[in-house]
């Protein structure tokens, strides 16, 4: 039976959303609906996620059948639609802290969830922030950190941004393993994600993307 | 200073899954645990996992409220110490790191954006520390029985009377250089996957379980990470 693209990535059956999407191109349908009901399915992995019947190894699994997807969509999209994006991130593990298996894990899911992320990598100074969202006009900051010492950080990080007054046109989002709201209100973040998701959704409320 | 270098790790599903937050009641999907093998197999005809460990005894000479002074005119620092190991003895230094490969591969993965992958593998490097740790942990509580001593629980750098910039002094204690360690300036080690430790050594020293130490942790809650752990 030919299951529909939507619950085929919900169910994270990745050859055959792959068919139905070479199978949807051939019949000239319109490759922006078949993105559509793509980031649908996607939405519903979330949905399982939020309710613990999908765990972070099958939300990466759903996020990596999406790029394929996409992958194989590109060449029937328009330059424009190409390039389109849901909005614009500057992203970074902050001073001091080189883990990024977390931070890697949030962008590749922003990402494929349509946002244009900027990853500024590791052991990212407080400058390099300011100087990349002044630079690229991105209107969401995330801060990435996994040991207690990133909390300072973080703080610094953001009182940079406001003394570039930069902070009233940018929402800042924190993330890590040991991030809690007490955190966030040290730190004078706008919100924390406690998972990956929960930064695509927080990304996806500050653009107003439904 | 004492190395010990030939540590099997004998890594297992369990102790991989445990680690990307998967309990016993989780459906892991088959992809995934096909996945998780194959990373597993990978390890055998490679060179990512490198388990070194170096530690060194220091006997005790005094203690206050907020350090113990050894032997050598050297102390470590942290409130939490001496109230941890009031009769201890000695003190044993420990540091064990799977060295700098499965970090690389890693990078590699992530590069080649291959993110499930490099998780996966992040995971199964925190596995093969946490399992070391303890290894390492039996090899020691041998040599101390041996001397008729008991070994405590370890304590780390960073937790709640243990400042992470003992980090500095606890590498020096074991000349963390010999088995390629290193911090990075602002107290991170490198590898990052390694651990540092402290760990009582006396006639009778406490002991206490990963349970006792997640029940005690803010996140106990909601930490993903110790839910299949034994008690």
């Amino acid at each position: 039976m030919n299951k529909d693209l939507v619950s085929t990535i919900a169910d994270l059956n990745e050859q055959e959303a792959l068919k139905i999407v070479k199978d949807r191109l051939s019949a000239g349908e319109d490759p922006l609906k078949i993105m559509e009901d793509a980031r649908k399915g996607l939405e519903i992995v979330g949905e399982r996620f939020a309710s613990s019947e999908y765990f972070i190894p099958d939300l990466v699994y759903s996020g990596e059948i999406m790029k394929l997807i996409t992958e194989l969509v590109k060449p029937q999209l328009t330059r424009e639609e190409e390039t389109r994006k849901s909005g614009k991130i500057v992203f970074g593990t902050v001073r001091g802290d080189i883990h990024d298996i977390g931070k890697n894990i949030v962008t590749f899911m922003l990402d494929v969830n349509g946002f244009e992320v900027i990853d500024l990598g590791v052991d990212v100074p407080e400058q390099k922030f300011v100087d990349k969202i002044k630079e690229s006009g991105a209107s969401i900051v995330g801060l990435s950190g996994f040991l207690t010492l990133a909390f300072d950080s973080m703080k610094q990080t953001i009182r940079a941004i406001e003394d570039a007054g930069l902070r009233d046109s940018v929402k800042v989002m924190i993330g890590g393993g040991q991030i809690s709201e007490e955190i966030r209100k040290y730190t004078g973040a706008d919100a924390y994600g406690k998972d990956a998701m929960a930064g695509v959704t927080l990304a996806k409320k500050w653009t107003g993307v439904n | 200073m004492p190395i010990i270098r030939d540590i099997s790790l004998n890594l297992n599903m369990r102790d991989v899954l445990r680690r990307q937050g998967l309990g016993e009641v989780a459906k892991v999907r088959p992809e995934i645990k096909i996945l998780i093998q194959e990373l597993l197999a990978s390890l055998e005809c490679s060179c990512m996992l490198k388990p070194v460990s170096a530690y060194e005894y220091y006997t005790v000479r005094s203690m206050n409220d907020s350090q113990i002074l050894l032997e050598g005119g050297k102390a470590i620092h942290g409130p939490l110490l001496p109230a941890t190991f009031p009769d201890a003895k000695e003190l044993v230094i420990l540091l064990c790191t799977i060295g700098p490969g499965l970090e690389k591969q890693v990078t590699d993965y992530t590069n080649r954006a291959e993110p499930l992958r490099a998780m996966l593998l992040d995971g199964i490097g925190s596995a093969a520390v946490d399992k070391m740790v303890v290894e390492v942990l039996k090899r020691l509580a041998s040599e101390s029985s041996s001397r008729s001593y008991e070994i405590s629980s370890p304590v780390n750098p960073g937790m709640p009377g243990f400042p992470l910039t003992e980090q500095w002094n606890l590498l020096k204690l074991v000349n963390a250089g010999e088995i390629g360690v290193r911090l990075t300036s602002s107290g991170v080690m490198v590898p990052r996957k390694s651990v540092s430790m402290v760990a009582g050594i006396g006639p009778e020293m406490k002991r206490w379980t990963q349970a006792e130490i997640c029940a005690r942790c803010k996140l106990s809650k909601t930490c993903h990470y110790k839910v299949t752990e034994q008690g």
